[in-house]
C-alpha cells in the first residue's frame, strides 16, 4: 500500500476540492437552513461524473479507483456534508450494487440513468421496526405472474426526496423456519411507491432524507436485482461499500472542522496574542490533526484492499468506526476553539458539529461496527 | 487548426515557500497546479478546436513531475503532450525556457497554426516567454488578448491597454498570449482525468532530442540570474484620521516628515 497519493489522486483531489469551495461553500449554509436539496448543482455534478465514481466509462461512469472516491467524497464534506452524503450513498449503495449484481439489461436500463446522474439513487433498508436489527424488516415482496407486488414502510431513505431510483430491500420468502429476503429496483414515479415529507434532522439538513411507502406496488419481475432470495449477500456487499464512503465523509467533515479551527486560532487574538499560540488550544488542533491521518490512513487501507479484491469487511469497518467517532470529537473541539463564536450559525463550526453527530449512527451504528470487528477479530 | 499550448506548473499560491539561500521558489511537497493563465489559454483552444477542428498538443518545460500538468491538460481535452525535460534545463532564466520552447515547437509535425500562452505565471510574473518564443520563431504576436476571432486565414484579437481597446489581425501561424478576460476555463470531468491518467507514457524530449547543446539551456543558457529572493514584509496596517481639516493637514504633514516623504524644504513649498 503506497502511503503517497499518486499524480492523479493528488489532481482529483483538487479539482474536487476547487468545485467543493466555489459552488459547495454559499450553497452549504443555505442547504442548512432552508433544507432544500440543491437540484440545478446536482444537474451541474452529474455532468462532472460525481454520480457515477466507479463505474465503468461505459456505462456513463468515470471508472475511478476506491481511494480516488474516497477522495471525492472527502473533499466535498469538508465543504458540504449534507452533498458528501448523498454522493456517498449514491454512489456507493445506490448504483454499485446495480453494477455488481444487475444483469447487462438492467444495466442498460437503470445503472446508466444513475451513473450519469439523470436520476439519483437511494437504498432502502431501514424500517420503523429495524434499525441496527434488520432482520426484523417486514416489507414484503409477493409474486404474481411475472411481477411482484410490494408492501412496506421504508423510513430514513438518504436521499429519497430527490431520487428517480430506488433499491428496496424485502422479503422475498416467509416460511416457518426461514426468511428469504430480495432487492427490487424500483422507479420513483411507479404507481404504488409514494415519498413522505423530508425530515426535520439535526444535521445533514439539505439532503432529502424521507420515509419511502410501498402499497401494492406492482414491480416487473425485471426488477429483480440479482437472485431472489439473495439479497442478503447484495446488502453486505453494498454496507462494507457504503462504509467506506460514510468514513470519507466523517474524514471530510473532520477536515474541514480543523481548517476553520485553524484559521481561526491564528485571527482570533485574547490577551494581546492570537489564541493559537496557546498551549490549550495547540493540544486541541494536534489532537484533532493526528486523529484526521489516523483516519485517513485507515480509510485508504480498506480502500486499497477493496481494490485488489481482497475482503475487507473489519477493515471498512474500523474506518467507519474510527473516522465516524473522530468527526464528532474533532467538531466539538472546533466550536470549543470557536468560543461563543462556534455556538453562532454566522460561522460555519455548528452546522459541522451537527452534521458529524449522525456519523456514528447511520450506515451502521458504532455499536454494530464493534460487533462486526469483534467477530472477525475471533473467526 | 493544429494548436500549441505552453503551459508552466507552479506552486498553488497558497502553499507558495521560498528558499532564500538558493534564491528558488521550492517546488516539491506543496500542492503544483497548472498556472491559472495557461488554463485560459488552454481553454482558448479548446473553442478553437470545437469551432475550426483540428488537434491541440500542450508542452510544458520543468522536472518530471510537471507530467502531472500535462496529464491534467490532457484531461481537459488537449490531444497530446509533450514533456521537456532534462537536468540540464534546470536554473533557466525565461530565455533559456522560451528557447526550449521554442526549439520544440519548431520539431512539431506539422507546424501549429496557433501557439497559445498565458500571459505571464503566478510564480515568477514575468510575461517573458511567450514574446520571446514568437521573436525565435519569426511569428506575429500580441500579448494579453482579452478576444479572439477566427477569419479564413486570420485571426483578429482584441486586448485592452491604457485604457484603450487595441484590435489587431494577424495572419498565421502566429503567437498570442492570453489574459483572465478572454475566457474562463471549464471544469474537467473525473471520467476525462481517468482516462487522461491511464493512457500510456507521456512523450518526453531531452536535450539530444531537441538538438541543443548544453550552453543553449538551463543556468548556462541564461542571461539573467536571480540575485535576491525574499518573502514580501506584510503590509503595514494603514491609519485612518479624522476631525477638522486643519487638523489633519497638520498631522498629516507629521508624519510625512517623520517617514522622511518630505522635508522642510518641500514642506514650505
Amino acid at each position: 500500500m503506497r502511503l503517497e497519493p499518486t499524480m492523479k489522486q493528488a489532481v482529483i483531489r483538487r479539482t474536487t476540492r476547487k468545485y467543493a469551495e466555489e459552488r459547495l461553500s454559499a450553497a452549504a449554509m443555505e442547504m442548512d437552513s432552508t433544507a432544500r436539496f440543491p437540484q440545478e448543482i446536482a444537474r451541474e455534478m452529474a455532468g462532472l461524473h460525481y454520480f457515477g465514481l466507479e463505474i465503468p466509462a461505459e456505462y456513463g461512469g468515470a471508472g475511478l479507483d476506491s481511494v480516488s472516491c474516497a477522495i471525492v467524497i472527502e473533499e466535498l464534506s469538508r465543504v458540504c456534508a449534507a452533498m458528501g452524503l448523498c454522493v456517498s450513498v449514491h454512489n456507493s449503495v445506490a448504483t454499485y450494487p446495480v453494477y455488481e449484481f444487475g444483469s447487462e439489461e438492467q444495466r442498460r436500463q437503470f445503472l446508466v440513468p444513475l451513473a450519469t446522474g439523470r436520476h439519483i439513487g437511494t437504498f432502502c433498508l431501514t424500517e420503523p421496526n429495524a434499525g441496527s436489527d434488520a432482520s426484523s424488516l417486514e416489507t414484503i415482496a409477493v409474486k404474481d405472474g411475472d411481477s411482484y407486488i410490494l408492501n412496506g414502510n421504508k423510513v430514513f431513505v438518504t436521499n429519497g426526496g430527490a431520487s428517480g431510483i430506488n433499491l428496496i430491500f424485502a422479503i422475498s420468502e416467509l416460511s416457518e423456519k426461514k426468511k428469504r429476503y430480495s432487492v427490487f429496483i424500483v422507479e420513483s414515479d411507479r404507481e404504488g411507491l409514494e415519498k413522505g415529507p423530508v425530515e426535520d434532522l439535526m444535521g445533514m439538513r439539505g439532503n432529502p432524507v424521507c420515509p419511502i411507502v410501498l402499497h401494492d406496488c406492482r414491480v416487473p419481475a425485471s426488477n429483480l436485482l440479482g437472485e431472489e432470495g439473495k439479497g442478503l449477500k447484495i446488502a453486505l456487499s453494498s454496507l462494507s461499500g457504503g462504509r467506506i464512503g460514510i468514513a470519507a465523509q466523517s474524514l471530510g467533515i473532520g477536515q474541514g472542522a480543523l481548517d476553520t479551527s485553524l484559521k481561526y486560532s491564528k485571527e482570533r487574538y485574547q490577551f494581546g496574542k492570537p489564541i493559537g499560540r496557546f498551549g490549550a488550544i495547540q493540544n486541541m488542533l494536534a489532537d484533532m490533526a493526528t486523529e484526521i491521518e489516523a483516519a485517513r490512513l485507515l480509510i485508504h487501507r480498506a480502500c486499497a484492499m477493496r481494490d485488489k479484491g481482497v475482503a475487507h469487511t473489519k477493515e471498512s469497518a474500523m474506518a467507519k468506526l474510527f473516522a465516524s467517532e473522530m468527526a464528532v470529537r474533532a467538531t466539538r473541539l472546533g466550536v470549543q476553539i470557536h468560543g461563543g463564536y462556534g455556538y453562532s450559525k454566522a460561522y460555519p463550526i455548528e452546522r459541522y458539529y451537527r452534521d458529524a453527530k449522525v456519523c456514528e449512527i447511520y450506515e451502521g451504528t458504532s455499536e454494530i461496527q464493534r460487533l462486526v470487528i469483534a467477530r472477525e477479530l475471533f473467526s | 487548426m493544429n494548436i500549441a499550448v505552453c503551459i508552466k506548473q507552479v506552486p498553488d499560491t497558497h502553499t507558495i515557500r521560498i528558499d532564500e539561500k538558493r534564491m528558488t521558489i521550492v517546488r516539491e511537497g506543496g500542492d503544483n497546479v497548472i498556472n491559472a493563465l495557461d488554463c485560459v489559454a488552454l481553454e482558448a483552444a479548446l473553442d478553437l478546436k470545437a469551432r475550426r477542428g483540428g488537434s491541440i498538443t500542450v508542452l510544458t518545460m520543468g522536472p518530471p513531475q510537471s507530467e502531472e500538468a500535462l496529464r491534467e491538460a490532457l484531461g481537459y481535452g488537449a490531444d497530446t503532450a509533450i514533456l521537456l525535460s532534462d537536468p540540464a534545463f534546470a536554473g533557466a532564466d525565461t530565455l533559456a525556457t522560451s528557447h526550449v520552447l521554442a526549439r520544440a515547437i519548431s520539431r512539431l509535425e506539422p507546424f501549429p497554426d496557433l501557439i497559445l500562452c498565458g500571459k505571464q505565471t503566478s510564480d515568477s510574473d514575468t510575461g517573458h516567454v511567450g514574446p520571446q518564443i514568437a521573436e525565435e520563431l519569426d511569428l506575429p504576436q500580441v500579448c494579453g488578448v482579452d478576444e479572439i476571432h477566427l477569419e479564413e486565414n486570420a485571426l483578429v484579437v482584441k486586448r485592452l491597454s491604457d485604457g484603450l481597446v487595441e484590435t489587431f489581425r494577424l495572419s498565421l501561424p502566429a503567437l498570442l498570449t492570453v489574459s483572465n478576460a478572454l475566457c474562463a476555463p471549464r471544469r474537467p470531468s473525473f471520467g476525462d482525468l481517468e482516462a487522461a491518467f491511464s493512457m500510456g507514457s507521456v512523450r518526453t524530449w531531452r536535450l539530444d532530442d531537441l538538438g541543443l547543446n548544453p550552453d543553449e539551456v538551463g543556468a548556462s543558457g541564461s542571461a539573467t540570474w536571480v540575485v535576491k529572493l525574499r518573502s514580501a514584509p506584510p503590509k503595514a496596517r494603514g491609519e485612518i484620521v479624522s476631525g477638522p481639516t486643519q487638523d489633519l493637514v497638520d498631522r498629516l504633514i507629521k508624519k510625512l516628515e517623520a517617514l522622511s516623504v518630505i522635508d522642510e524644504e518641500s514642506r514650505s513649498q
